[in-house]
C-alpha cells in the first residue's frame, strides 16, 4: 500500500518526461494527488501493508500524512485551473509538474521514512524540488528567493547531518539510525553528545521549518513562487519537517534530556512569535504577510511541543488547522493576484467588490488563521494556553497571548483594508481584463478546507479523534 | 600519518582565508580533495572494502576533480578571477581563522581525549573547518565564493563523518553525495542563471526583495 505512493510519482514522471504536453501532465499531478488520497484514506482504515523497508506509517505519522494528502489534493484541483493561465511552452509547464511529483514524493517519504538517514536525505531532496519550482518564474525576485532558499536550506541540513553524527557518536554501541532502535536505547546515550546532536538537529531541520532565528528564507520564497506552490510549502513542508524534529525530540525525552530540549522548542517559538509581531507591520506585499503568518503559527507548534502533556494533543490539531487554513489563503492570494496583477497591499482595495467570492474566501481564511470560533485553531490555541496556565507559566502565558493578539491585529488591519472599500479607478480595467482566469477550480478547494476547519472546531469525528490521540501519544 | 594529513587539511583553511584569486580557491579544492582520500586510506584498517570504494570515489573523484573542473568552467565563463572586496582584510581574516583553528584543536583535545571513539585531532580540524567556512561565507561578497565556502564546510563535514565512519552506515555516505549533488547542480546551475540575469556574480544584488519595500 506504502509502495503505491512511493512508486506511482516515479512511474508519473517518466511520463512527464516523455510526453511533454500541458494538459496530459497537469492530469498526472491531479491523478497522482487522487491515488495519494485514497491509498492515505485505506492506511487510516487500516487496510493494505503499513510497512516497507525504510518506510512504515505508524501512529505519530498517519495524521501528518493525512494532512499532506489533503492539501495536496486540494492544491492539485486549484492548480488544474491556475494551469491554464501559464504562457509558457509545454516544456516548461512538463518541467513544473515533473518537480511538483517529486516534491510531494519526497516529502511523502520524509513523513514515512523509519530512519534518521533517510528522513534526512528526503529532506534534502525536497530543497533540491522546490527551489525549482521557486524559480519557476524566472524573475530576478524569483531567482533571489530561490537563491537564499537553496543556500540557507543546505547549510542547514549540513548541520542537521553534523547533528546526526554526533546522535552516531552519543549513541555508542548503537549501529544504526532507525527510529525504533534509537528509541529502545535512548536511555544508555551519552548526553552531553546527544544534546549537542539535539542543537543541530534542532538548527538545521528548524532552518527547513521556518522557525526564527533561521526563517530569513521563508518570506521570500514563500511570496515569490507560484500560489499552489506556496500552499504546499507552508502547509505541507514545513509540517514534514517539524515531524523529524519531533522524532528528534521523542529521543531526546526517552534518553531523559526533554528539560533541556523543552527550553529551546521554548525559545525558538518564542522568537519566531516576536519577529511575526515585529515585522508584519512594515509589510507591503500579502504573500509576504502570509509566509510570516506561517513563522508564528510554527513558533506555536514549538511552543506546543515544548509544553507537553495535554499541549501535545493541541499541536496535532493546531497543525491540521494551520495546514488547511493557510493553504486556503494561499490559493486565495493566487486568485487576487490574477485578478489584481500585483502583490502590493497598497494597491488591493475593494475585494469583494471585485470578485465577491474572493473576497469572501480572503475574509473566511483570515478568521480561520486568526482562531475565531469555531475555527479548530481556537481550540487547539485555547488548550495551549490552558496548558501554560496549568504548568503555571503565567509570564509566557500572557506574552503568547500579546503577541498573538499583536499579530492578529497586524494581519486583520490588511485583510480588511483589501478586502472591502471601492476598487480603486485604475485597476477596473485590470479587473475585467482578467477575471476570466479565475475558474470554478480556484474557488472550490479553498471553500472545502475552509469548511472543514470551521467544523474541526466543534466535531472531530471519533475516527479523527483517535488517530489524532494516538499521533499525540506518539511524540 | 593520517594526523600529517589532517593537520594539512586544517592548514588548507588558512590558505583559503588568506587568498583573494579564486581560481587559488578551486585548486585548494583539489588538495582537500586528495587529503581527504588519503585519510581515507590511512584509516583503511578499520573500514570494510566496499566502503572504501565509495569514500575513494567520493573525495578523488567527485571532491577531487568533478566539483572543481564545474567551478573552472563557471569561473572561466564569468571572468570573475577575484573576491577582492572581502569585508575584512585577509591578514585579520588569516589571524582569525588561526584562532579558530587553535582553540578547537585544544578545545578538542582538553574535552574529547577521555573518548575512546572519536580521534580530537579529526573532532578538532573538522569543527574549526566548518566554523571557517560559515563566517568566510560570510564576509565575502561573490556567490562563487560562497559556493566554495560551502563546499569546504562540506568536506569538513565529511572528515567529521570519516572518523566514525565504522560506525556510520553506507547510507549516510549517500548523503553526502548527494550534498555533492546539490553543489554542483543546483549551486552551479544558480550561478550561472543569477550570472546570467544580473552580469554579474556580487550578492549584493540579491538583496532586493524586503519586507518594507514593494516587490511586485
Amino acid at each position: 500500500m506504502i509502495s503505491t505512493i512511493l512508486i506511482f510519482p516515479i512511474i508519473a514522471c517518466l511520463l512527464a518526461l516523455l510526453i511533454k504536453n500541458k494538459a496530459f501532465d497537469t492530469f498526472l499531478v491531479t491523478l497522482y494527488a487522487v491515488v495519494h488520497f485514497v491509498t492515505t484514506m485505506m492506511l487510516a482504515l487500516g487496510y493494505g501493508n503499513k510497512t516497507i523497508p525504510y518506510f512504515a506509517v505508524d501512529n505519530t505519522n498517519l495524521i501528518f500524512l493525512i494532512v499532506l494528502s489533503l492539501v495536496f489534493l486540494m492544491v492539485a484541483i486549484y492548480n488544474a485551473g491556475y494551469v491554464k493561465n501559464f504562457e509558457f511552452p509545454d516544456k516548461k509547464i512538463s518541467h513544473y509538474s515533473f518537480m511538483i511529483l517529486i516534491f510531494v514524493l519526497s516529502m511523502t517519504g520524509t513523513l514515512l521514512s523509519t530512519d534518521l538517514g533517510v528522513a534526512w536525505v528526503l529532506v534534502e531532496a525536497t530543497t533540491l524540488s522546490s527551489a525549482y519550482l521557486i524559480y519557476f518564474n524566472r524573475t530576478k525576485h524569483s531567482i533571489e528567493a530561490a537563491w537564499k532558499y537553496v543556500f540557507i536550506c543546505s547549510i542547514g541540513i549540513a548541520l542537521a547531518f553534523v547533528g546526526i553524527i554526533l546522535l552516531n557518536i552519543s549513541t555508542g554501541s548503537v549501529n544504526s539510525l532507525n527510529f525504533v532502535e534509537l528509541y529502545a536505547n535512548a536511555n544508555h546515550f551519552n548526553h552531553i553528545w546527544l544534546k549537542a546532536a539535539f542543537i543541530f538537529m534542532l538548527f538545521g531541520f528548524g532552518a527547513k521549518m521556518g522557525l526564527a532565528p533561521i526563517h530569513f528564507w521563508l518570506p521570500d520564497a514563500h511570496s515569490e513562487a507560484p500560489s499552489p506552490i506556496s500552499a504546499l510549502l507552508s502547509a505541507a513542508l514545513l509540517n514534514s519537517a517539524f515531524l523529524v524534529i519531533v522524532r528528534v525530540f521523542k529521543i531526546m525525552e526517552l534518553a531523559n534530556c526533554s528539560e533541556y530540549a523543552r527550553i529551546m522548542l521554548f525559545v525558538m517559538g518564542f522568537l519566531s512569535l516576536f519577529v511575526t509581531a515585529v515585522f508584519v507591520y512594515h509589510i507591503k506585499n500579502y504573500k509576504r504577510m502570509l509566509a510570516y503568518s506561517s513563522i508564528e503559527n510554527m513558533g506555536i507548534l514549538a511552543i506546543g511541543t515544548a509544553l507537553g502533556g495535554a499541549a501535545f494533543y493541541a499541536v496535532v490539531l493546531h497543525l491540521i488547522g494551520h495546514s488547511l487554513a493557510k493553504a486556503s489563503f494561499f490559493l486565495t492570494s493566487g486568485n487576487i493576484l490574477e485578478l489584481f496583477g500585483t502583490k502590493r497591499i497598497k494597491s488591493v482595495n475593494g475585494l469583494i467588490e471585485a470578485d465577491g467570492k474572493t473576497g469572501w474566501l480572503w475574509v473566511a481564511s483570515f478568521l480561520g488563521i486568526c482562531a475565531f470560533p469555531t475555527s479548530v485553531l481556537f481550540v487547539s490555541e485555547f488548550l495551549i494556553v490552558k496548558e501554560m496556565i496549568l504548568q503555571k507559566h503565567y509570564l509566557f502565558m500572557a506574552l503568547f497571548v500579546i503577541l498573538l493578539t499583536i499579530v492578529l491585529f497586524g494581519i486583520g488591519r490588511v485583510v480588511i483594508k483589501m478586502a472591502f472599500g471601492k476598487v480603486s479607478e485604475d485597476k477596473v480595467k485590470v479587473i475585467e481584463d482578467s477575471r476570466h482566469k479565475v475558474c470554478v477550480w480556484m474557488y472550490i478547494p479553498q471553500f472545502i478546507m475552509l469548511i472543514i476547519v470551521f467544523v474541526l472546531g466543534i466535531y472531530v469525528p471519533p475516527l479523527l479523534n483517535n488517530i489524532i490521540h494516538l499521533s499525540a501519544a506518539g511524540f | 600519518m593520517v594526523n600529517g594529513f589532517i593537520i594539512l587539511f586544517g592548514l588548507t583553511m588558512l590558505y583559503l582565508a588568506a587568498t583573494s584569486r579564486i581560481i587559488a580557491h578551486i585548486r585548494l579544492l583539489i588538495a582537500q580533495g586528495v587529503l581527504l582520500f588519503l585519510i581515507c586510506c590511512g584509516g583503511y584498517g578499520h573500514i570494510d572494502l566496499l566502503n572504501f570504494g565509495f569514500l575513494a570515489i567520493e573525495t578523488l573523484i567527485f571532491k577531487g576533480v568533478v566539483i572543481p573542473w564545474f567551478l573552472y568552467r563557471v569561473l572561466k565563463k564569468t571572468h570573475s578571477n577575484r573576491d577582492v572586496a572581502a569585508n575584512i582584510p585577509h591578514f585579520y581574516s588569516l589571524v582569525i581563522s588561526s584562532i579558530i583553528l587553535l582553540v578547537s584543536i585544544l578545545a578538542s583535545n582538553y574535552y574529547i581525549s577521555s573518548m575512546k571513539l572519536i580521534s580530537p585531532m579529526f573532532f578538532g580540524v573538522s569543527a574549526a573547518t566548518i566554523v571557517i567556512s560559515l563566517w568566510l561565507i560570510t564576509i565575502k561578497h561573490k556567490i562563487i565564493s560562497n559556493v566554495i565556502e560551502f563546499i569546504t564546510m562540506e568536506n569538513g563535514i565529511f572528515l567529521l563523518s570519516l572518523s566514525v565512519a565504522k560506525e556510520m552506515p553506507v547510507l549516510v555516505n549517500m548523503g553526502v553525495l548527494l550534498d555533492v549533488f546539490i553543489a554542483v547542480y543546483i549551486l552551479g546551475l544558480f550561478v550561472n542563471e543569477i550570472n546570467k540575469e544580473f552580469n554579474d556574480l556580487e550578492v549584493s544584488h540579491l538583496s532586493d526583495l524586503k519586507d518594507y519595500e514593494n516587490n511586485d
